[in-house]
């Protein structure tokens, strides 16, 4: 593979100590995370199977407000609560001497990049594929009433600011952390995490067109070629993790040694 | 040992195939090695479940209505339409997968993890949700068509091939590929007198709010015949229009999978004890990432 380094910050393969503690990298925070999201995802399938046909039919309805309301209006406070905590936390929690990561730390540091993106993208999958269709087909059994549906609860105002935690996490922590992401703005991480959220703010344009313009639930609709387009920003992980991958590449001799030093 | 030819061979004769000859030919330590298996794990998880998110939310907003009931499965505008859409994220794949690692399996990946995406919601949702039979939800299946795209990749070798024929076939089989699952569904019936398709017969039994058929795009064809040629004439135009998508999604694939930088200010960089690259330093590439990875040759 045609490969172009630079090794300013790296140093030459094999002057790694003998002596060196073994390379490690802990799991327990990665696992936590994509439990909680299948976890989560779970929860609300679930209560969704007991109360969405059976009490979240009339959002003017005295059951809708008993079962539905309370849940909207928790998980928007509580989930961009533990976002902005999250955040905070990774910001002020920086490395502030990047210039004199070794090496070893900053494999570790890419191996958690990766992680968070892995729960970001888990994060995704529950919103774009699971959670979006379970939208098409409460729109086709039920049509909508008000923008607030058991289906939206779930799908927008609950799913997207979970992806949000990771997306958003992921670009502090490799700019807090990473040399290389610190030094300069990485354009296809930008493109991967503010695409996605992007669609948030989108959901006024949706939400607005079918309150005035097209009721009826046309999937194919321009109304929701917004979602498609700012989708279509996903593709950026490819180029992020090229990026983890290239500089990997000249770490591992670093870290490991190679062949011949054995 | 630095090559794999020179790694012991079995007793059969045949050469041995075992993990240490690929880590000799890579030049990685055993600890390396297993570090990176683990790294391509956690790739293969990010790859797999944002692309099945992304893939099916594309898919869906675009082609969705035509693919969520046989009964709108027509043969003008989802013969036409679904594959136009369906081939761009497989596209794109198929150049990343290609152009940096030589793999000839992007849109086949991209194939399996729509369909895995789409038959766990048709499951989960339609089905145990809200009880749609699954004869009526069955998803359209775009393998054949990737698998073909692929193999055009590896025989011809380069993206503007793969369009040409990949696309082409791509498009053209779709129908073909579809109607094995469908073709009870296109069976004419006697419903009151009239002449309907069990496909129609499982739609009036089953309404959905989005009724009457009016309200969506459902073919407007004089040819009303139950499958035949309009439904391959679709097909021929698809597949041409897929020619294109292909292409203009093979080079999207190919600019986002580009390592790019934008210059942090000195601000920022302060904040994480950085200096500032200097003026000419900074207007030069090299200064930003570490590492460019590069299109294989």
């Amino acid at each position: 593979m045609a490969t172009v380094f630079s090794n300013d910050i790296v140093p030459a393969p094999g002057t790694r100590s003998a002596k060196k503690p073994p390379f490690t990298v802990s799991f327990n925070a990665f696992i936590v995370a994509v439990m909680s999201i299948a976890a989560v995802a779970v929860m609300y399938r679930s209560y969704q199977q007991f109360f969405a046909l059976s009490k979240g039919l009339d959002a003017t309805s005295v059951d809708f407000a008993t079962y539905w309301l309370p849940v909207f209006r928790l998980e928007l406070p509580v989930l961009f609560g533990a976002g902005i905590a999250c955040w905070s936390y990774l910001l002020l929690t920086r490395d502030k001497a990047l210039e004199k990561v070794t090496p070893v730390v900053e494999l570790k540091r890419y191996f958690y990049l990766t992680m968070w993106l892995v729960a970001y993208s888990f994060a995704v999958y529950w919103t774009g594929s699971f959670f979006a269709e379970g939208d098409g087909m409460w729109h086709q059994t039920v049509l909508r009433d008000t923008p607030i549906t058991p289906s939206h609860i779930v799908l927008f105002y609950a799913c997207i600011p979970m992806y949000l935690f990771f997306g958003i996490g992921s670009f502090i922590y490799a700019m807090t952390r990473i040399p290389a992401f610190c030094r300069g703005i990485s354009v296809m991480h930008v493109f991967a995490v503010v695409g996605p959220f992007l669609i948030m703010p989108n959901l006024g344009f949706n939400e607005w067109g079918h309150a005035y313009w097209l009721t009826e639930e046309i999937f194919s609709h321009p109304l929701h070629w917004g979602f498609v387009m700012l989708g279509w920003a996903a593709l950026g992980l490819p180029g992020v993790l090229m990026q983890i991958l290239g500089r990997m590449r000249e770490l591992v001799p670093v870290v490991f040694g190679s062949r011949g030093d054995l | 040992m630095n090559d794999i030819s020179v790694a012991k061979p079995n007793r059969d004769g045949r050469p041995r195939m075992k993990k240490e000859t690929v880590i000799d030919v890579a030049g990685l330590t055993p600890d390396a090695a297993k570090w990176s298996r683990i790294f391509d794990f956690l790739v293969v998880g990010a790859v797999v479940t944002l692309f099945m998110g992304a893939m099916h939310l594309h898919v869906m907003l675009t082609v969705g209505d035509w693919d969520m009931f046989t009964d709108w499965k027509d043969r003008q505008y989802w013969v036409l339409l679904y594959p136009i859409s369906a081939i761009m994220f497989p596209a794109a794949l198929q150049a990343v997968f290609w152009t940096y690692f030589r793999l000839p399996i992007g849109a086949t990946v991209g194939g399996v993890l729509l369909l895995l995406a789409v038959w766990i919601t048709r499951i989960v949702q339609w089905h145990v949700w809200a009880g749609f039979p699954f004869s009526m939800m069955l998803p359209s299946v775009i393998l054949p068509g990737a698998i073909l795209m692929d193999v055009v990749l590896i025989v011809c070798g380069n993206g503007l091939f793969a369009a040409i024929f990949g696309g082409w076939l791509f498009g053209f089989t779709f129908w073909p590929a579809n109607y094995e699952a469908l073709a009870l569904a296109y069976m004419p019936v006697n419903f009151h007198g009239t002449m309907a398709s069990v496909s129609d017969m499982v739609g009036y039994t089953f309404l959905r709010s989005n009724m009457p058929e009016y309200l969506r795009i459902i073919e407007r064809g004089t040819l009303r015949t139950f499958g035949g040629q309009v439904a391959w004439i679709s097909g021929a135009f698809s597949a041409f229009i897929c020619i294109i998508m292909h292409f203009l999604w093979w080079n999207l694939g190919v600019a986002m999978s580009t390592v790019k930088f934008v210059p942090n200010g000195k601000r920022m960089l302060a904040l994480m004890g950085m200096k500032a690259p200097s003026a000419t330093k900074a207007a030069t590439a090299s200064a930003l990432p570490n590492t460019t990875l590069l299109p294989l040759a």
